[in-house]
């Protein structure tokens, strides 16, 4: 899933507060799951907002509302008369939600109230961390699994940097462990620790950033 | 959901507190109190916090179990948790973050819990 999480109060306060009209817009996929911008944290950020109106002496209405997903357009239908509404959508969405919900409702000012992080993966409740970078070129199969790319903090491919200590990377020793070495133990447990000494080529970077924007076309699928 | 603007919300665990609470014989100390009874304090919610506070309430008051003394183990840790979101979503609204407190008590407490409403009050009121 996508991961993100609030950007500081005062930085989303500050982009609404100039408007009369707000819909607080949660998302009920990736950002629900982390507990970033679900329908839960739309209620505490619009009471925080209310309170800190009251405050402030600011008027401002304030609607909430949560979609199944805010990159698919088909969700927007039952929240298009709230968002019409608005003054300002603020989107707690990862970066992609609000660009597209920006995008259908072309006029309409839509601000983020995150920071899309990573690709990740819930660790335990509370807990995420990254497993993919969307290099568009996966290599998860060289490595028993574990992405060197995403994370080592090198992203190297032939092996540990000599800043491999103890099982930790040097980068955070406290907390980012050496993606070199769960990769030398996961093969190890799989009895395939000789796959690493095969040399790894340099890698093709053209199906990630390269390029600009990625974009996917299937024919069989398009209307 | 409170109305009145000089409510205190007590938010009590149903295995301690609001044990302590029906023990009360003078009433007196609960007026403008209103006692909400939770399963456990760990059901506390960041967010049923800030939307009392954002009704009206002058303040909300969480009283769990003893600490390490929780029936489901760590309500009462969470809840310290959730009070300390709360405050910090207080303090960036610019509202003074003691109008929300979290304490523990056990159900024999009842001379804990009138003195814990009543200091809250006199914050308060």
């Amino acid at each position: 899933m996508i991961v993100g999480e609030q950007k500081p109060f005062e930085k989303v306060y500050e982009s609404v507060k100039e408007y009369k009209k707000v819909l607080i817009l949660g998302c009920g996929t990736c950002v629900t799951v982390c507990m970033a911008g679900g329908e839960k944290e739309v209620g505490i950020l619009a009471s925080t907002i209310r309170l800190a109106n009251k405050q402030n002496g600011i008027r401002m209405e304030i609607q909430e509302a949560t979609v199944a997903r805010q990159c698919d357009r088909e969700f927007f239908d039952e929240v298009k008369d709230k968002i019409n509404w608005a003054d300002a959508v603020l989107s707690m969405a990862c970066g992609v939600g609000v660009q597209f919900c920006s995008e259908v409702f072309e006029g309409k000012r839509v601000l983020p109230a995150l920071n899309t992080r990573f690709y990740g993966t819930t660790e335990q409740q509370g807990i995420w961390s990254e497993r993919c970078a969307g290099c568009g070129d996966c290599v998860l199969d060289k490595f028993g699994g574990i992405c060197p790319i995403a994370r080592c903090s090198k992203s190297l491919l032939n092996g540990p940097c000599g800043g491999s200590q103890d099982g930790k990377c040097e980068v955070d020793p406290d907390n980012i462990d050496c993606a070199w070495q769960l990769i030398y133990d996961r093969m190890k447990l799989l009895g395939c620790l000789e796959n690493l000494e095969e040399n790894q080529v340099i890698k093709d970077w053209s199906a990630g950033r390269d390029g600009g924007p990625g974009k996917i076309v299937r024919e069989d699928m398009v209307l | 959901m409170a109305k009145k603007k000089s409510e205190l919300i007590v938010l009590c665990c149903e295995n301690s507190a609001y044990l302590a609470a029906e023990s009360l014989t003078d009433t007196k100390i609960m007026q403008s109190v209103k006692v909400v009874m939770l399963p456990c304090s760990g059901r506390v919610e960041v967010g049923l916090i800030l939307k009392f506070l954002e009704n009206g309430a002058a303040g909300v008051l969480v009283l769990g179990c003893p600490l390490d003394n929780c029936k489901f183990v760590r309500g009462n840790y969470r809840a310290q948790k959730r009070v300390d979101v709360a405050m910090k979503a207080l303090n960036d609204a610019g509202v003074n973050k003691d109008k929300v407190k979290i304490d523990f008590i056990s159900s024999l407490d009842t001379h804990k819990f009138i003195a814990l409403v009543k200091e809250m009050k006199s914050t308060l009121f």
